[in-house]
């Protein structure tokens, strides 16, 4: 059997000359307000990366249900990074360059923010994170931003409230020390310690992924702190409290937790002995927020789950990019109109969202209140009398 | 036509220059393959380039170009010096142990302060163009085609086929593994500096056990009996799993399939004999049946 060559090269030819044709003229309104979500949705990062699409998802439905933007719809373009670098930067040139959005949410590690926050940013496009804390995010150029307020911003108010309410004297720190994230929070830990002249007795390390704790919590019981300042992930942070008070160190000695313990999950998992965890959070499950209490019922009715803080900063992301939004003529090209996005986005004030008043500092980084909490009956509540 | 050849390459120079990198990595873990050795070490190898070139570059001011080497000579040095007492090992252990050198080279990059610890190093100029993956490669690829023939690709081959019997017919065996262990980690670390250049941003996560298990599934899947095996292994690795994102969240799983049925219907990898021969059945078959 002879093939059809000419045959099969002649459709192919038709074919790409209609692409050509077909994607020159590719309005970007045609199919709504493009903005693309760029987490990771598969792989061990995904239980962050889910729930934050969750939130996104959840908050364009709601946008697009109460008419949209000045009648335009949002058309979220969800696509998996994997919470790899290459994937981030992939799926960032794909937004801008193929699938033309005005903005992207995204991604979900500071270390794929790091690789892909430039792209974007060369290409004029707002990128927006949601759980990048890392320092040094929004430096990377104008068009980035983030409302994830950082631990910097937090964990000082935590050990200053701890420092106060508890009499502390000295303290024992731990702390991963293969992770990114631990290990930012350790040293913002280990700042503020100082700067609150606390005694350290004794500083542990950990790896992600250990279970046993029971060398460096028995040095630690031995030394007699007042507290044990913690920066872990939440699986290692729910075995570290399960196995201190199964060592027999007794509850009024506090855990003082990083963003990590910051999961319904550690409760679920340490059950009574979660009792006492301090930590910080700019949005807690148990706010009675009246828009809170609503964005945690509906996510609760459309996923069956609560959600958790990566949930609400994205949802509240979206919310704070419809206020820019909003703002916008769309008479210009793509481009313009990202800019103008930009200009908008920066104006952003006194936005009032599920996690409480926010506004974008200079640096188009979060400004918003950290709250300080306490675990009572296995729940987060704000940490005060 | 212009236009869409731009915004395509606009969209999908990254995923071009990955797939050269990649190449690369599957190269250097086939040269000690091709002596018959299971080396688990080059992801830390590439670890050890990026992280020299990048700091050469970054606090040193060096030009690319020498940063580059230097990003070469290193793991290649570091590969000496941990090559001469474990290639005496074989198989399984020497997997092992190499293993161990890559989770060693992974824990001192997380712990040393001009490496920046977890926090990696962020900021990295973006130099690496297009050109110079094309050039290191075309370089790479001749230095290859010389090798088949020349006495050190023999002696490889030997030593593939049977160690002892190598020895015995006057083979220099361990001289030629570690030769073999030594220039597939100079072509790593090129490979980690070339990466470096622009992806602005590295850090030790990505040099760990995992890409270590894909330099590998890269020679194992494209095949190890010629070098063009794994440049083609790792070319397909790097393009399937973004040709199939319009499958959402499944596309890894189809991925997977893909490489279980290779493995299951071409076990010498996909540049082998065995394709050669179904692709020439497929063609015959399709000629007597017409």
């Amino acid at each position: 059997m002879k093939l059809p060559i000419r045959k099969i090269f002649s459709i192919f030819a038709v074919s790409i000359i209609a692409c050509i044709i077909g994607c020159g003229k590719t309005d970007y309104l045609a199919e709504g307000i493009k903005i693309g979500v760029a987490e990771a949705l598969t792989g061990p990062i995904a239980k962050y990366g889910v729930p934050i699409k969750n939130g996104f998802t959840l908050a364009a439905e709601e946008i697009n249900a109460a008419g949209g933007i000045n009648g335009k719809k949002i058309n979220l373009v969800v696509d998996d990074e994997q919470g790899k670098k290459e994937e981030a930067i992939n799926v960032f040139k794909k937004f801008i360059h193929k699938d033309k959005v005005l903005a992207i949410f995204g991604p979900t590690l500071s270390n794929s923010a790091f690789a892909a926050d430039p792209t974007a940013n060369a290409a004029k496009t707002v990128v927006f994170g949601t759980s990048n804390t890392a320092d040094g995010i929004t430096a990377i150029g104008p068009y980035v931003f983030r409302n994830s307020i950082t631990e910097s911003d937090i964990l000082p108010e935590v050990v200053k409230m701890a420092k106060n309410k508890l009499n502390l004297k000295k303290v024992a720190m731990m702390y991963g020390n293969d992770d990114a994230f631990t290990k930012s929070g350790y040293d913002i830990f280990k700042k503020a310690v100082g700067a609150e002249k606390l005694q350290v007795v004794a500083t542990e390390t950990f790896a992600k992924g250990d279970i046993d704790f029971s060398a460096q919590l028995t040095k630690i019981k031995n030394l007699n702190p007042d507290a044990i300042i913690c920066s872990a992930l939440v699986e290692e942070a729910a075995n570290i409290v399960l196995q201190a008070r199964k060592l027999g160190i007794p509850a009024n000695i506090h855990f003082i937790g990083g963003n990590g313990f910051n999961s319904p999950k550690l409760a679920e998992i340490a059950g009574n002995a979660s009792e006492g965890i301090i930590n910080g959070s700019p949005w807690f499950l148990g706010d009675p927020n009246k828009k809170n209490v609503a964005f945690i019922a509906a996510y609760k009715k459309k996923y069956g789950s609560e959600p958790d803080q990566f949930a609400a900063q994205a949802y509240d992301a979206l919310y704070i990019m419809t206020e820019a939004l909003k703002t916008l003529k769309f008479t210009g090209s793509l481009e313009d109109a990202r800019t103008e996005l930009r200009d908008a986005l920066a104006k952003v004030k006194n936005f009032d969202g599920v996690g409480g008043n926010f506004s974008f500092s200079e640096n188009r980084d979060a400004v918003q209140k950290a709250r300080v909490l306490i675990v009572k009956n296995k729940k987060f509540t704000i940490y005060s009398e | 036509m212009s236009d869409f050849l731009i915004s395509f390459w606009q969209t999908y120079n990254t995923l071009f220059y990955t797939i050269f990198i990649h190449g690369m990595l599957g190269l250097s873990i086939y040269l000690t393959l091709a002596c018959g050795l299971l080396s688990l070490g080059n992801a830390a190898f590439m670890g050890i380039g990026a992280y020299t070139s990048a700091l050469l570059t970054m606090k040193a001011g060096f030009p690319f170009g020498i940063s580059l080497i230097a990003g070469g000579i290193l793991p290649s040095m570091v590969a000496l010096a941990i090559g001469i007492p474990t290639l005496r090992l074989s198989g399984v252990y020497l997997a092992m142990a190499t293993l161990g050198f890559g989770e060693v080279v992974r824990v001192v990059l997380l712990n040393m302060e001009i490496t920046g610890g977890s926090m990696g190093i962020n900021g990295i100029p973006q130099k690496t163009e297009l050109w110079h993956l094309v050039l290191i490669m075309g370089i790479i690829i001749f230095f290859f085609i010389r090798l088949r023939d020349s006495k050190y690709g023999r002696a490889m081959e030997a030593i593939n086929e049977d160690e002892v019997a190598s020895s015995v017919m006057g083979i220099r065996t361990t001289y030629f593994k570690v030769w073999t262990f030594t220039a597939g980690a100079f072509i790593a670390g090129v490979a980690g500096g070339l990466n470096a250049h622009f992806t602005y941003f590295i850090s030790p996560r990505e040099y760990g056990f995992e890409p270590a298990v894909d330099i590998l599934t890269f020679a194992i899947l494209g095949g190890t009996k010629t070098f063009w095996g794994p440049i083609a292994g790792s070319a397909i690795l790097t393009v399937l799993p973004e040709m199939m994102r319009f499958m959402g969240p499944y596309r890894l799983a189809v991925n997977g399939i893909i490489l279980l049925l290779v493995v299951l219907y071409l076990p010498n990898g996909i540049v082998s004999r065995g394709t050669f021969i179904s692709l020439k059945k497929l063609f015959s078959e399709r000629k007597s049946n017409a």
